[in-house]
């Protein structure tokens, strides 16, 4: 067989070399017609990891706090890059990753939860720009993800797809995991491939819980297993992408009071204790200055005493949720030893997409959504609101969506300054690379200090295969590659660089690297704040970029930006500012803010659908696909059929107690309950027993006034009969939940009302023909553009946080 | 000098946090006319915790004290509606045979998930009584000459003054 043209993909088929007559007479068959295409000889298994929201100065492996020796393991038999970047937020990176290409010119200039209307801004998968998984699939790999995607559009997380922007159409055989920006690790709302799974039964066994990290590693342990099966010689390409230690930090008790007191010194004294020791192991030059801390994190020394424990105890949890992950990463790859293929896989290992996240606020939260909602609260509520929920020792169990506060974050972001969503500084874009090859890397516990990219690690996973970048897929022509293959620093520490030059965006921050030199042009609004009067300054026509604070640093004397030398080049400045707009113009990078858009009038045409019907096995509507009735006077109508000795059950639930809603029946009664993110819970009950037969029953809200988070009246209908009433104060403004879905029937996962947590999933026990959701537009139109701002502005909130 | 009454409001998120300032209250050494608990859990099982020696001739009189609700205003501070609420039922709560009638009024009026504590005391006791009240989201006191009936009245619907007065 001849050597296939695998510039053009998929690869053709071969022509067939038989005979085919009239008759089986004289023909002469080819079985090669019946093969498929198979990677170029010697082409490697390959192993890609991506932790979530972590930071340079987390794991120990780069002298953290956090405990990771299977990091560890990989780092002493490969290689540590301590100059290895990434774009300060979830999809971007993800994008990159993926694709080889800036993310910004493959339309993730933001999450894919903001689908915007700018090119860079789409959320959309460019045709033109087929992504890694297609091409090594396509040139005969095994491929397989198994955990956060982050790729799909919002709205397109429905069994109507596309499924073209789901992991089986970039290119993946399997995918196990969920799309969303996170989820939660106990109660996951699960995709398998195109369909929607929702939450596995094992949720319900309380002796032995489900946790997805551990089903992640099974799952592709399992799989790995399964190919192994079938086909002995294929190599595999496995994307194995954390949903830690993104929000909500789920993780057993056990692992988190591993380090119980570890975090007692606060944070401040955790960064010089990781400092000092970044400079024993290395990862940090010994002439590296630590950064100090910026006004908008807290001293520890101000902390009050009686809070220490609350912010502790925060820590605590995210350390042990990260080790849980180094843990499970750990098992694959001891799956993969047990095969005997571990030194024929090259094991990429990119700890965090963006740095540590900040969007816990300074307080940090017992519900992650809270902070997306815009609900301002103090530490000392937080604790208080922890403590409804069972206390510190459940922080980390399904009963919270916890996340920790802003500072701690900056501390696993050590040495830099900031973290996810800054663009512009090394605390959102530098994190440790480990790659482990022994094939090719002889050079063990070596470092590697060349500056690279994200962007850069597909095209070398293509140079290690042998397989070229295709020029054209399914017909259309490639936009190439932008990264670069970094083999060259395998077997030689001092190999020139590979990357000379790289704009960096997000959100309006933007850092200029070119041969050394940074130009850092961070927006002075503080990451986790998005208020009208923090976003004032950007508005279209006020804000200049270039008239905003511009550091300039030189990486190769000062690796952690700890001296802004701009003052003293401003020509440097100068240049890199033009460099930037030059690359920013190229990529699709502009307009800058594009992701901020809608806070500034920029909006999609108003959805003219109003109603929305549900049959009565629907379930596990994804959260951003549920009918938008936030901010709106709405009905929830039920059609059932009610059997003579009663019911019992949810008629229809979303999410879960820590933000959503539900009509259910309980010892006869129709109940709603709705709660506003677990800080206001409000309940209606009727005043009757339903009745037998057929039975239409309805809540209607009827909102107070057109703005977000409206009070509002409900009442309870049987029949078009009213039953029940009562006020709810508060309504949640942008979004219930990042990740539990809504259900017809029953209350799948962790459910709305703790009422009936002891017979969860709660399902109806009568027959709910069909649910309707009936949305009132605002009856003036300017009310009705007002609130569809605001869903915007919630939705592209809701972003930040990817 | 006439002898001078306060009531402390305090409104709180969760039980636990209520009932720590309520045991340090009990705990603090002052001489109370009273304190009292109230709390609702999650599934709305309400709670009542208070003490014993209520001045009898003081919840007499105070079933007069209206609601105070519909002061919340964003930002949204939960407190808030925990400390009306327990302003609310203050008249009854005062007072240790009117059990019943605090889980009525409390009922309708605490939040799920809330708790709020009331406790009132001789204004010389402020100094150990208010320093106790460490963990309260939102905490007024009220003030009122005498040490009766119209005197707790009085401190009470001082105090639910001030509550609206912090913004809700």
């Amino acid at each position: 067989m001849t050597e296939p043209d695998r510039t053009r993909l998929p690869i053709r088929r071969e022509s067939f070399q038989g005979v085919a007559n009239r008759t089986l007479a004289g023909s002469q068959p080819d079985w090669n017609l019946i093969g498929h295409p198979t990677p170029p000889a010697g082409a490697p298994n390959v192993l890609l990891v991506l932790i979530d929201d972590a930071g340079f100065g987390n794991p120990t492996t780069f002298g953290g706090p956090i405990q990771t020796p299977n990091y560890t393991r990989m780092a002493e038999q490969g290689l540590k890059y301590n100059r290895f970047h990434v774009t300060a937020l979830c999809s971007p990176t993800r994008a990159a990753l993926l694709t080889g290409r800036n993310n910004h010119a493959v339309g993730f200039g933001s999450v894919g939860e903001f689908a915007g209307g700018f090119p860079g801004y789409s959320a959309s998968l460019p045709r033109d720009c087929a992504p890694l998984p297609r091409i090594l699939r396509d040139n005969g790999y095994s491929t397989s993800a198994y955990g956060k995607w982050h790729l799909t559009p919002d709205g397109q997380q429905g069994p109507a797809g596309p499924f073209d922007r789901w992991p089986n159409g970039w290119g993946f055989d399997y995918f196990y995991g969920f799309l969303a920006g996170d989820s939660g690790q106990w109660d996951p709302c699960l995709i398998e491939n195109q369909k929607v799974i929702g939450t596995p039964e094992r949720f319900y066994d309380e002796e032995d819980p489900y946790y997805f990290p551990d089903a992640m590693a099974d799952r592709a342990i399992e799989w790995l297993h399964g190919v192994r099966g079938q086909e002995t010689e294929k190599p595999f390409f496995i994307y194995f992408s954390t949903g830690c230690s993104h929000a909500p930090h789920h993780v057993a008790q056990t692992w988190a009071d591993r380090y119980k007191g570890k975090f007692d010194q606060g944070w401040d004294k955790l960064r010089e204790e990781t400092f000092a020791r970044q400079k024993e192991l290395g990862v940090v030059p010994a002439d590296a200055d630590l950064t100090p801390r910026d006004a908008a994190f807290p001293a520890w020394d101000d902390v009050p005493d009686k809070l220490k424990a609350f912010y502790a105890r925060q820590m605590e949890v995210y350390a042990g949720f990260s080790e849980n992950a180094d843990s499970n990463v750990g098992r694959v790859i001891d799956a993969i030893e047990e095969l005997g293929e571990l030194d024929d896989t090259v094991i990429i290992w990119i700890w965090g997409d963006n740095g540590a996240s900040m969007e816990g606020t300074v307080t940090g939260s017992f519900n992650e959504m809270t902070m997306q909602n815009g609900i301002p609260l103090t530490d000392e509520m937080q604790l208080q609101l922890a403590e409804r929920f069972g206390g510190l020792d459940q922080w980390g169990a399904q009963i919270m969506d916890p996340h920790y506060g802003a500072a701690w974050a900056w501390a696993g972001n050590t040495p830099f300054k900031w973290g996810k969503q800054v663009g512009s500084h090394l605390g959102g874009t530098r994190n440790p690379m480990v790659v482990r090859w022994p094939k090719r890397i002889t050079d063990t516990e070596g470092l590697r200090t060349q500056f690279g990219h994200v962007i850069d690690v597909a095209p070398t996973i293509l140079d290690i295969a042998g397989i070229p970048e295709p020029q054209i897929v399914d017909g259309i022509e490639q936009e190439p590659m932008h990264g670069t293959s970094f083999v060259s620093t395998f077997a030689d520490a001092a190999a020139p660089e590979f990357r000379t030059q790289q704009y960096f965006e997000t959100i309006g921050n933007r850092g200029m690297y070119k041969d050394g030199w940074w130009l850092a042009m961070k927006t002075e609004r503080i990451p986790w704040v998005v208020t009208p009067d923090a976003l004032k300054p950007y508005a279209p026509g006020v804000w200049d970029p270039d008239a905003g604070p511009a550091e300039l640093y030189y990486l190769p004397d000062d690796f952690t930006q700890a001296h802004d030398l701009a003052a003293e080049h401003p020509d440097k400045v100068q240049e890199l500012k033009d460099l930037f707009w030059e690359e920013a113009e190229k990529y699709k990078v502009l307009p800058l803010l594009a992701t901020l858009s809608t806070f500034f009038g920029i909006l999609p045409p108003i959805d003219q659908k109003t109603t929305f019907e549900f049959r009565g096995d629907v379930q596990n509507v994804l959260s951003g696909m549920i009918p938008r009735i936030y901010n709106h006077s709405y009905a929830i109508s039920a059609d059932l059929v009610v059997p003579e000795e009663g019911a019992a059950g949810v008629i229809v639930a979303e999410s879960d107690h820590l933000g959503g809603f539900t009509l259910y029946v309980k010892d006869g009664k129709l109940t709603h309950t709705y709660s506003m993110m677990g800080v206001f819970v409000f309940k209606q009950v009727a005043e009757e027993d339903l009745p037998a037969g057929e039975v239409t029953v309805r809540m209607e809200f009827a909102a107070d006034e057109a703005k977000p988070a409206t009070g509002g009246e409900v009442t309870l209908f049987i029949d078009d009969r009213p039953v029940g009433k009562g006020r709810m104060d508060h309504t949640v403004p942008i979004r219930f939940s990042a990740y539990a879905g809504m259900d017809i029937g029953r209350d799948n996962g962790g459910v709305v009302d703790l009422a009936y947590e002891d017979r969860k999933p709660f399902a109806f026990t009568g027959t709910v023909k069909k649910v309707v959701f009936d949305i009132k537009p605002h009856l003036v139109d300017e009310d009705e553009r007002v609130l569809h701002a605001e869903a915007h502005r919630g939705i592209a909130a809701h972003s930040l946080s990817g | 000098m006439a002898e001078t009454t306060d009531v402390l409001i305090g409104g709180y998120l969760s039980a636990d946090a209520a009932k720590e300032d309520y045991e340090a209250v009990l705990a603090c050494g002052a001489r109370l006319w009273g304190a009292v608990v109230v709390s609702k859990d999650m599934a709305g099982e309400l709670s009542i915790e208070q003490t014993d020696h209520m001045v009898e001739e003081g919840a007499a009189g105070l079933g007069g004290v209206g609601f105070v609700i519909g002061l919340f205003a964003p930002p949204l501070l939960a407190a808030t509606a925990i400390g009306a609420a327990l302003g609310a039922v203050g008249g009854k709560a005062l007072h240790h045979k009117t059990g019943s009638k605090i889980e009525e009024a409390a009922g309708d009026t605490i939040p799920i998930g809330g708790a709020g504590l009331i406790v009132a005391f001789k204004h010389e006791d402020a100094g150990s009584v208010e320093p106790a009240v460490t963990r309260a989201i939102k905490k007024v006191v009220g003030e009122a000459e005498g040490r009766h009936v119209q005197a707790l009245k009085g401190a009470l619907a001082d105090a639910q003054t001030k509550m609206a007065e912090q913004g809700g």
